[in-house]
């Protein structure tokens, strides 16, 4: 069954890797740039000495090189990328055998559709998630300085680094499996897949992330007027609000000549992290267990 | 007579009271069969007549809603590898992986089965001049169907079963797909179960018959005595179905005359009751298309009946 998968999959794989090869070498080139650039500006004793409140010009040029490459890349190409990565590889898995009928072979033979199917998922999905692990390594490896002035709770860091990236993927390829199974063809369950992921994917981001784990607040005496609205939230100041670089500013308001300011702390990354790789890999299990329970309930 | 023996044990395949419902329709239903070992089956029937469902829950690939299929006196469970090894499947339109070489596709089935015979698969593809490094897509559709067959056949199983195999293929093609079945039928043993509505190409295959119409079996039974079972009357119009030597299973009016085809056992065939009517024996495809024409439904066999599908004599009882 290793080489059944395997040779359903392979050019799968090698599609992969060249994604992987092209995401490594722009990651070299560019952040081998930043790595210079960030040496040469002696950045980084600025940030021991003050968390860059003494080298603004700096990091203002920095980010004037750098910012945009970084973010709007990122930001723009790699938001969809998990999940059709995903989509793209899960959709076929059953959509495929039921669209071209091919199913009859395949469950014909000795192997039961049963253990037909987990040795499948457990295969695919397991390679997805070393793919996934790997890009996130690069990822992490390559916007390193720019994590050192930004923290990596904003959305381009904390959405490609640490755990949640390989989560991503195989929480679209488990609703994708599951779509095939349901819808019977591969195109129509990628896009089914795709929306559904993408809700997910979205209403975690901006709804329930911040909710993971408990917010810190920061309470300090109003200096000057302690009226009117609060702008710096998220990363629009180095450092931010709360005076740390990394914490990332919710939201602030005035009480009472008071400045409270709702943040959560740089430490809580991969705490963030685990809690949100962990509530996809939970909707990756569902759906595969789904998938694996109607396939054996149903027939075909 | 019966062809038990020919396989040294008990049947090659029975089925009792089997049955699949779909929601509310049943895709088959009470089906209750025995077909001896070695036996060259046709399964016959219009499309949705259950055929399909029938060879689905005969070698594991859909369990069934009620009943059970028997293969080699082993039952069949859907997703049970002991079931899916006792069977050798070739389905409608011989489906394989079109991006895979032959090779491949063979590759895939000494992975699948424990049982796989890599030497009978690849002698068949040089006897049949089909190269092991060709893509699936290249083939053309009889090939395609001889790689289906041969992955099939090398599974090692003493039961293969064939859905519809020579459809779509063209009429050399289908030559040249049943030659090969029926060869490796004759020197090994295997029984066969062909489901196809091409009914003279059966004809010319098998000895023995199913037709299934309506999701039920309307008739089943070694060749032989089914044809041996059964005339062709030709009577005068106004006699009425009551006063036939047999039961009368299909019926023609024409303008003086009717012709009715009637089970009866063939040794109470000899006299007709009038020297006006004249009887003929039946040949294969009148009777298949006979019990096909029945009205849907309208058959309803008795429980005496139902233990009397079996191999052996003709069966007696009353069909209305």
């Amino acid at each position: 069954m290793t080489w059944v998968t395997w040779r359903q999959h392979r050019t799968e794989a090698i599609v992969g890797l060249c994604l992987l090869a092209a995401l490594a070498a722009y990651a070299i080139l560019l952040g081998t740039s930043m790595r210079t650039a960030f040496t040469h500006d002696n950045l980084a004793a600025c940030i021991a000495r003050s968390q860059g409140a003494g080298c603004q010009n700096a990091i203002g040029d920095f980010d004037g090189k750098f910012g945009s490459a970084v973010n709007i890349a990122f930001w723009a190409s790699l938001l969809l990328l998990p999940g059709l990565i995903g989509v793209v590889v899960g959709a076929p898995l059953l959509g495929r055998e039921l669209e071209f009928g091919t199913w009859r072979l395949a469950w014909s033979q000795t192997v039961p559709r049963g253990r037909w199917l987990v040795i499948k998922l457990a295969l695919v999905g397991g390679g997805l998630a070393v793919l996934g692990g790997a890009m996130s390594a690069i990822i992490m490896w390559y916007r390193a300085p720019m994590d050192r002035l930004v923290g990596h709770l904003v959305h381009n860091a904390y959405d490609f680094e640490g755990v949640v990236l390989p989560a991503y993927i195989l929480a679209a390829f488990g609703l994708a499996v599951l779509a095939g199974l349901l819808l019977r063809r591969s195109i129509p369950a990628m896009i089914a897949a795709l929306v559904a992921w993408l809700a997910l994917r979205l209403g975690v981001e901006f709804g329930l992330r911040n909710q993971l784990l408990p917010s810190s607040t920061l309470s300090r005496p109003c200096t000057g007027g302690c009226s009117g609205s609060f702008g710096n939230i998220g990363i629009s100041a180095i450092p931010p609000e709360t005076g740390h670089i990394g914490d990332l500013v919710l939201s602030g308001h005035y009480a009472r000549n008071r400045f409270l300011i709702s943040y959560q702390p740089a430490g809580h990354f991969w705490g963030l992290q685990f809690a949100e790789a962990g509530l996809f890999l939970a909707v990756t299990l569902a759906a595969l267990g789904a998938a694996v329970w109607v396939l054996h309930r149903r027939g075909a | 007579m019966t062809r038990d023996d020919t396989g040294g044990g008990g049947p090659a395949l029975r089925t009792a009271g089997l049955g699949k419902r779909y929601g509310r329709v049943w895709g088959l239903h009470d089906c209750t069969l025995t077909v001896p070992a070695g036996a060259i089956v046709g399964l016959v029937g219009p499309n949705g007549a259950g055929k399909t469902t029938l060879l689905q829950m005969i070698i594991g690939l859909l369990s069934p809603t009620e009943g059970y299929a028997e293969v080699f006196g082993v039952t069949s469970y859907a997703h049970s590898a002991a079931t899916l090894a006792r069977v050798g499947f070739v389905a409608q339109d011989h489906p394989l992986y079109r991006d895979f070489s032959v090779a491949d596709m063979f590759h895939l089935g000494r992975a699948m089965n424990p049982g796989w015979d890599q030497a009978l698969a690849q002698a068949r593809m040089a006897a049949l001049e089909i190269p092991l490094e060709r893509k699936v897509k290249t083939l053309s559709g009889g090939q395609q169907a001889q790689v289906s067959l041969a992955m099939a056949l090398a599974k090692r199983a003493p039961l293969l079963v064939l859905d519809e195999p020579v459809a779509s293929l063209d009429p050399i093609a289908r030559l040249e797909f049943m030659r090969e079945v029926m060869a490796s039928a004759a020197s090994t043993g295997l029984t066969v179960l062909i489901a196809s509505h091409v009914v003279a190409e059966l004809e010319r295959l098998c000895d023995w018959l199913i037709v299934l119409a309506g999701g039920r079996v309307q008739v089943a039974g070694p060749v032989d005595d089914l044809l041996a079972g059964h005339r062709l009357l030709t009577v005068p119009r106004a006699a009425g179905d009551a006063g036939l030597p047999g039961i009368p299973v299909h019926r023609t009016d024409s303008d003086r005359h009717a012709t009715v085809l009637v089970r009866s056992d063939p040794a109470e065939q000899a006299a007709l009751p009038h020297p006006g009517w004249q009887a003929e024996p039946v040949g294969f495809e009148q009777l298949v298309l006979a019990y096909l024409q029945r009205p849907a439904g309208a058959l309803v066999i008795p429980e005496s009946a139902r233990a009397e599908a079996r191999p052996g004599p003709a069966p007696k009882a009353a069909i209305r």
